[in-house]
């Protein structure tokens, strides 16, 4: 969504260039996972970073700002999201979604205070998530092998690639800021800390419950991803037979 | 001038067209009513349940595991979980895996509906993908919160005539396909070893019984 992404995608070309090993096991190959043991690797790095840097923070973060300001935080980061869901909206040709976004973003951006507080759902105009990699997967363009980014997790190379277009797209990064890297980069610091805040109970349940982390992970990711990109609706859900 | 039989045989015309759709529809939409009914009610037993502060732990874990185990078909979601392994593992260790996975989903299934004991649940409405197959839309609601209602579909299958539930689906994410996901990829990485796969099932469903910290 952002510059530093950009960053981040390329050093998970790096990593993957350099993780790679022998040839993927048939289980992996037909999870679409070919690159299995250099995610699992990136996964553990991932969670080393998420233990040592990410969890004390959050930590911190509950300690030192209190739950309006956290939401205020999380409407804040919602808020400016909403020029580039309003774009990805419109090339879907979801046109009552993107007036949605719209009213959003007018209401929120004003009467909100910037964004920080949310009149738009208390009204009825309630949000919904978009992304580039959304937009391709309903262009037809297939999501490709399962990849775990490192510092963002779980993707393929469809979402990644939707990754950099949303920077591409977001104004914010169109801003002349002399230290447009530092705003970048507190921003997705922010965005890191609010969804780890967010996320904190779940992510617990997963690892408690999961006979294999890293492929419920995977299986969570995909199942996530056709949900989002199917809106929530059900026909087209493609279930196996038991 | 209309003869005065016009509309009485124009009534009975479009009641013989319109026999076989009602015949099939009749059916149908009883079923996917049994379907929700069958959702109605038991959910909300067994939320009824993880809500009773009267009940000890131990009686809890216990009147939950025997409303569950008369209302999910746990083999058959424990043999779609084993996936392409279900054909080839010796036929004993097949057995000794469903006792497992019996004790692991109870557990886990526990686990997640305890987390939304403050929550009420109502019936949206189904869907039907075969005359013995339906999707219930439910919403999770919490009063205490100003967010959107969660979406959860439980998958009934009707094969015997008594309703079943096989799957559930927490925002679009279904629980044995994950299940199977996991399960498949972790007997790959133990060389199709379904006995592994059982003790670290009963290992878990041990742990998931434990109070959370």
């Amino acid at each position: 969504m952002r510059g530093v992404r950009g960053l981040f995608l390329g050093l998970s070309a790096l990593a993957l260039a350099g993780c790679a090993t022998g040839p993927a096991s048939p289980e992996a190959l037909a999870a679409n996972d070919p690159y299995e043991q250099a995610n699992r690797d990136m996964l553990k790095f991932n969670g080393k970073i998420d233990k040592y840097v990410v969890i004390p923070t959050v930590g911190l973060y509950f300690i030192l700002v209190p739950e309006g300001g956290r939401r205020g935080v999380h409407n804040f980061l919602g808020n400016l999201s909403l020029p580039t869901i309003f774009v990805n909206d419109m090339l879907q040709g979801e046109l009552s979604r993107a007036g949605k976004s719209m009213w959003r973003l007018t209401i929120n951006s004003t009467i909100g205070l910037g964004g920080f507080f949310d009149p738009a759902s208390k009204i009825g105009v309630s949000g919904h998530g978009e992304d580039f990699g959304q937009t391709l997967a309903v262009w037809g363009v297939k999501e490709g092998p399962y990849l775990v980014l490192p510092f963002l997790g779980p993707s393929n190379p469809r979402d990644a690639a939707g990754l950099m277009v949303d920077a591409a797209m977001d104004p914010t990064n169109q801003i002349p800021l002399k230290q447009h890297i530092w705003w970048s980069a507190g921003r997705e610091y922010f965005t890191l800390l609010d969804l780890r805040a967010q996320t904190y109970q779940t992510i617990q349940g997963i690892q408690r419950s999961s006979v294999d982390y890293y492929s419920s992970l995977r299986s969570l990711y995909r199942q996530l991803r056709n949900e989002q990109i199917r809106n929530g609706r059900k026909q087209g859900q493609d279930l196996p037979d038991f | 001038m209309r003869p005065p039989f016009s509309l009485p045989r124009r009534a009975l015309l479009l009641a013989t067209l319109s026999a076989p759709a009602l015949l099939t529809a009749g059916p149908a939409a009883a079923a996917a009513n049994v379907a929700e009914s069958f959702v109605d009610e038991n959910i909300h037993k067994g939320l009824d349940i993880l809500r009773d502060k009267k009940l000890s732990i131990t009686q809890r874990r216990d009147q939950f595991e025997t409303l569950l185990l008369g209302l999910v078909d746990v083999r058959r979601i424990g043999l779609f979980t084993l996936g392409q392994y279900r054909r080839t593992a010796p036929p004993e260790d097949v057995e000794a895996f469903l006792n497992a996975f019996k004790n692991y989903a109870t557990a886990a299934y526990q686990s997640y509906f305890a987390r939304y004991t403050n929550q009420t649940l109502k019936v949206t409405g189904s869907t039907q993908r075969s005359p013995t197959d339906f999707i219930v839309q439910t919403q999770l609601i919490d009063p205490s919160s100003s967010q959107q209602p969660s979406e959860v579909d439980f998958r009934v299958r009707t094969d015997t005539g008594k309703p079943v539930l096989v799957d559930v689906a927490y925002q679009g994410i279904w629980l044995s396909l994950e299940e199977r996901d996991q399960f498949v990829a972790f007997l790959g990485q133990n060389n199709g070893n379904v006995r592994t796969l059982i003790a670290h099932l009963s290992e878990l469903a041990v742990n998931l019984g434990k109070p959370t910290q």
